[in-house]
């Protein structure tokens, strides 16, 4: 262990903890701190100069700079009391919401999951004839509840491996119940029978499993659609203002919907799901969950998906895409709290994420200061305002433009950073 | 692992000491948003500063130990889910043990990084954390371990678990993230084969410890994966959404969040009780290999192999033969399990004719599917067990016996052995039917459960399609 280092700071035991880690470690210091010293110091040298003027009309009158001073201390108290009240006005002012916006709606009636007919399910159709059916009872009738129990209880996988094929009517069947079926075991277990067929891999590059039927993004887009998902939605209208309980409450399939969606950007080398620009719709709607406060609790989910979505893309698709997405997001999402949460939901474990994050920054001041359309004059116009260090979304953008060089700008900006820090 | 220059140790100091301040103030300040932001952008740059590209450095294990205190403590969604990622991050890119090569040939040797942070105290075989520490800072012991899994088992049976509190939430998560790091820990170390590695396992030193209670922790675990197992297959969530925030002091969105990944979480609790589970069995299955070798010492004292609690249990409560082999799928132990039941109840020929001389218990699964020829031997077995538990153990131990088989298809497509792997499975599918038709013949009024149904179906269905 360092020497340096104090003890754990979770050891209670106050016998072993040294004074010196018992006084608080200073807080990073805010603008606020900074601006409330200020105006303390200030205060105190108003003081002291009443005091010594005072003591100067009483000691010895000096005529000269006797009304010139009295005039400025009296200005500046106004001043000082002037700026007081505003700075107390503005603390009162009622908090900044936090970050959260409502992204689903109302809900659709979702299609009934149907059963297409036995006859086209070659996989019960031909037991039908079976000797054991007599055991079995199978009716034509009884199909659907048949093949739930085969899912459920995990034998549908165990013959689709056994035989390597995944025929068309079974394959839109598990779609549906995973998408649309409101039981939850049944579309726990249909998400689970598609991921697994879907990232089933003996061989490199080839699919082990012949799969008659694979959904379109245009399903998944439905789908999304019918759980009340605003693919229009605005960040600017009052995002907790909700009094039905059931109105803009997500589905439970939209964990199914995540989860698949995942899986089918980790095979591209073997089936190509998606299209570059129906991919990058893929993570704006990511990045516009993000946003949802109701879903917190899926963040792992999320971020699984994001790394996967992003990383779907080709290098040369990337580079134009990453930036459409950004965009895209800098023109929709208010420029408040949310806009620094579509700029922190994006991590910065991978390159391209990192590359996505500082694109999507880099849009939302461009989106921020209207006219402005560089990076550098971005940056003369944050330094002339002295609000540098406290804006998020520019040191992101900053950090993160020098260390990619995304940016032809990247190059002129370090200068200009180069010149404020050693002007601080 | 290599001293940082003293420079770079300052640096690092300084911005622990930055980052734990911001994880102080967000102790001190009332349990507001402001406190909340804090804790959230602590959790962000640690993130920041340890993973990523031009990182790849271990946060110290102060700044680990103030995150885990986030897992244990947190009281809002954002927090537990939050540090729960980013301990699972971390553990993914800072292993504490792993296999490393020398170069491409030598055998790998297993590497213990002895300075890094862990979960669990450093004595987890006789040590106990200060009082103080119980609470919530601080690695846990092996007690506190327990009281995890009681509580878990606790709120899964009864009226606790609802989207009203944050606390089944955070408990399920913290097991889970446990369980990753027994993982972590067991699967390196099992793969050395070698005893003295798998005995220093933390998960061998906590179940080894005399501050557990070894049995009633396996009990716990059982009931904890069976009752889970019947919440899952029933209309779980939409009982979460109807009971709405009356009672609940969440905000709406926050009960909607939890309703929204408590299913998830659970069924994630569940797939880690198995692999909790799981790991035991193998090492126990270890120790009985170190046993025969030699290996073990006095020092390891004996446990009773949890396969021997796991059938006991299964035959003490019948309730949960199906809600267990439901979620159980590890197909090998699960087919030993099944194996071991029927066997123990199978009428062995008590007196040997000089016919049978030559009879060999044969205590496989298809040894056992043989047995159901025997008019009698099976009514004995109904008797003992029942109808119904039958055709679970007939059914689960089929459907295991097909995924071990057409595993190692899979490999025998690689290799080329194609016609072996097809018939085996073929002969499995006609075993089983024949055996299912001979214990279907005692009673002409059986009733066949759905899962018989569903394993005849699949046995006919592959016959039909490979032969």
């Amino acid at each position: 262990m360092d020497m340096n280092d104090p003890l754990d700071f979770e050891l209670e035991d106050d016998l072993l903890k040294s004074p010196a880690i018992n006084t608080k470690r200073k807080k990073i210091i805010g603008l606020d701190d900074l601006l409330k010293d200020h105006y303390k110091e200030q205060n105190k040298l108003l003081e002291r100069r009443k005091k010594q003027t005072k003591a100067n009309t009483k000691a010895k009158k000096r005529k000269t700079s006797y009304d010139d001073e009295d005039s400025k201390e009296a200005k500046l108290t106004r001043l000082v009391e002037k700026c007081h009240k505003q700075l107390k006005a503005f603390g009162e002012e009622e908090d900044i919401p936090p970050w959260g916006v409502k992204v689903f709606g109302d809900k659709k009636a979702f299609p009934p999951v149907e059963f297409p007919d036995l006859t086209c399910c070659n996989l019960l159709n031909s037991f039908l004839n079976n000797k054991l059916n007599s055991v079995v009872e199978l009716t034509v009738d009884k199909g659907d509840i048949f093949l739930e129990g085969l899912l459920v209880n995990g034998w549908l996988s165990k013959l689709v491996f056994v035989c390597g094929h995944v025929e068309k009517s079974v394959a839109i069947w598990a779609f549906n119940t995973m998408l649309y079926s409101s039981k939850e075991e049944l579309f726990s277990s249909s998400t689970d029978f598609w991921c697994a067929i879907l990232s089933s891999e003996e061989e490199v590059n080839q699919m082990p499993v012949k799969i008659d039927w694979f959904p379109e993004y245009a399903d998944l887009r439905r789908a999304l659609d019918i759980y009340g998902f605003l693919f229009k939605f605005s960040s600017s209208s009052e995002p907790n203002s909700l009094d039905s309980d059931v109105e803009g409450r997500p589905p439970q399939n939209t964990r199914a919907w995540i989860r698949f969606v995942t899986v089918c950007c980790l095979i591209r080398s073997k089936k190509e799901i998606f299209s570059t620009v129906e991919a990058e719709e893929i993570v704006e709607i990511i990045i516009c969950l993000f946003l949802d406060r109701q879903f917190l609790g899926l963040l792992v989910l999320l971020k699984d998906c994001m790394e996967a979505i992003v990383n779907y893309f080709t290098d040369q698709e990337w580079c134009s895409s990453s930036e459409n997405i950004a965009k895209f997001i800098a023109c929709r999402v208010s420029k408040d709290l949310n806009c620094i949460q579509t700029i922190e939901c994006i991590s910065e474990a991978t390159p391209r994420c990192k590359q996505l994050r500082s694109a999507v920054a880099y849009q939302t001041l461009l989106s921020c200061f209207d006219g402005v359309n560089s990076g550098e004059e971005i940056l003369r116009f944050v330094t002339g305002l002295h609000i540098f260090c406290t804006s998020p979304s520019t040191n992101n953008w900053f950090q993160l433009s020098l260390a990619s060089c995304t940016f032809p700008e990247s190059i002129h900006v370090a200068k200009v950073w180069n010149l404020q820090t050693a002007y601080k | 692992m290599v001293n940082p220059s003293n420079s770079e140790r300052w640096n690092r100091a300084g911005i622990d000491d930055n980052m734990l301040a911001m994880f102080d103030a967000s102790e001190t300040k009332d349990p507001h948003q402001d406190a909340l932001d804090d804790r959230i952008a602590f959790l962000d740059v640690v993130r920041a500063s340890s993973i990523g590209p031009e990182y790849g450095k271990p946060p110290t294990s102060k700044i680990f130990g103030a995150v885990f205190h986030m897992l244990r403590t947190g009281n809002s969604l954002e927090i537990i889910v939050g540090s729960y990622k980013l301990l699972v991050d971390l553990d993914k890119h800072f292993p504490r043990v792993y296999l490393s090569r020398s170069s491409s040939n030598s055998p790998s040797k297993l590497v213990a990084v002895k300075e890094a942070w862990s979960p669990f105290i450093d004595c987890l075989d006789n040590g106990t954390a200060e009082a103080g520490d119980k609470q919530s800072s601080g690695p846990l012991d092996p007690s506190s371990f327990q009281l995890l899994i009681e509580d878990v088992a606790e709120i899964i049976s009864g009226s606790k678990l609802q989207a009203a509190n944050m606390e089944p939430l955070r408990n399920m998560l913290l097991f889970q993230y446990l369980v990753i790091v027994f993982e972590d820990d067991f699967i390196p170390r099992n793969a050395s084969s070698e005893w003295n590695m798998q005995r220093e396992s933390l998960l061998s030193l906590l179940l080894g410890s005399r501050k557990i209670n070894y049995k009633s922790l396996m009990k716990d675990c059982l009931t904890i994966i069976c009752q889970l197992s019947q919440l899952l297959q029933g209309e779980f969530s939409k009982h979460l959404e109807l009971q709405q925030s009356s009672k609940s002091k969440l905000s709406r969105n926050c009960h909607v969040a939890l309703s929204l990944s408590l299913f998830g979480v659970l069924k994630d609790t569940c797939v880690s009780m198995e692999k909790l589970l799981v790991m035991i069995m193998n090492l126990d299955m270890a120790r009985k290999k170190a046993d025969m070798e030699g290996h073990t010492t006095r020092a390891d004292s004996p446990r009773t192999p949890l396969m021997e609690i796991i059938l006991d249990e299964l035959a003490y409560n019948k309730d949960s033969v199906p809600l267990f082999f439901k979620t159980f799928s590890e197909p090998k132990l699960k087919l030993e399990i099944v194996v071991q039941y029927l066997w123990k109840y199978i009428t062995k020929p008590s007196v040997r004719t000089r016919k049978s001389s030559d009879y060999i218990e044969d205590a496989t699964f298809g040894g056992a599917l043989k047995c159901f020829s025997n008019k009698t031997g099976t009514k004995s077995l109904m008797k003992k067990i029942g109808v119904d538990v039958i055709q679970f153990l007939l059914a689960h131990g089929f459907q295991a016996q097909l995924s071990i088989l057409s595993n190692g298809n899979a490999d025998a497509n690689i290799s080329g052995d194609k016609e072996g792997g097809v018939g085996a499975l073929v002969d499995l599918c006609q075993n089983f039917i024949s055996a299912f038709n001979d214990f279907r013949s005692t009673d002409a009024h059986m009733e066949i459960l759905s899962i018989g149904k569903e394993a005849l179906f699949t046995a006919a269905t592959i016959m039909a399609a490979k032969s």
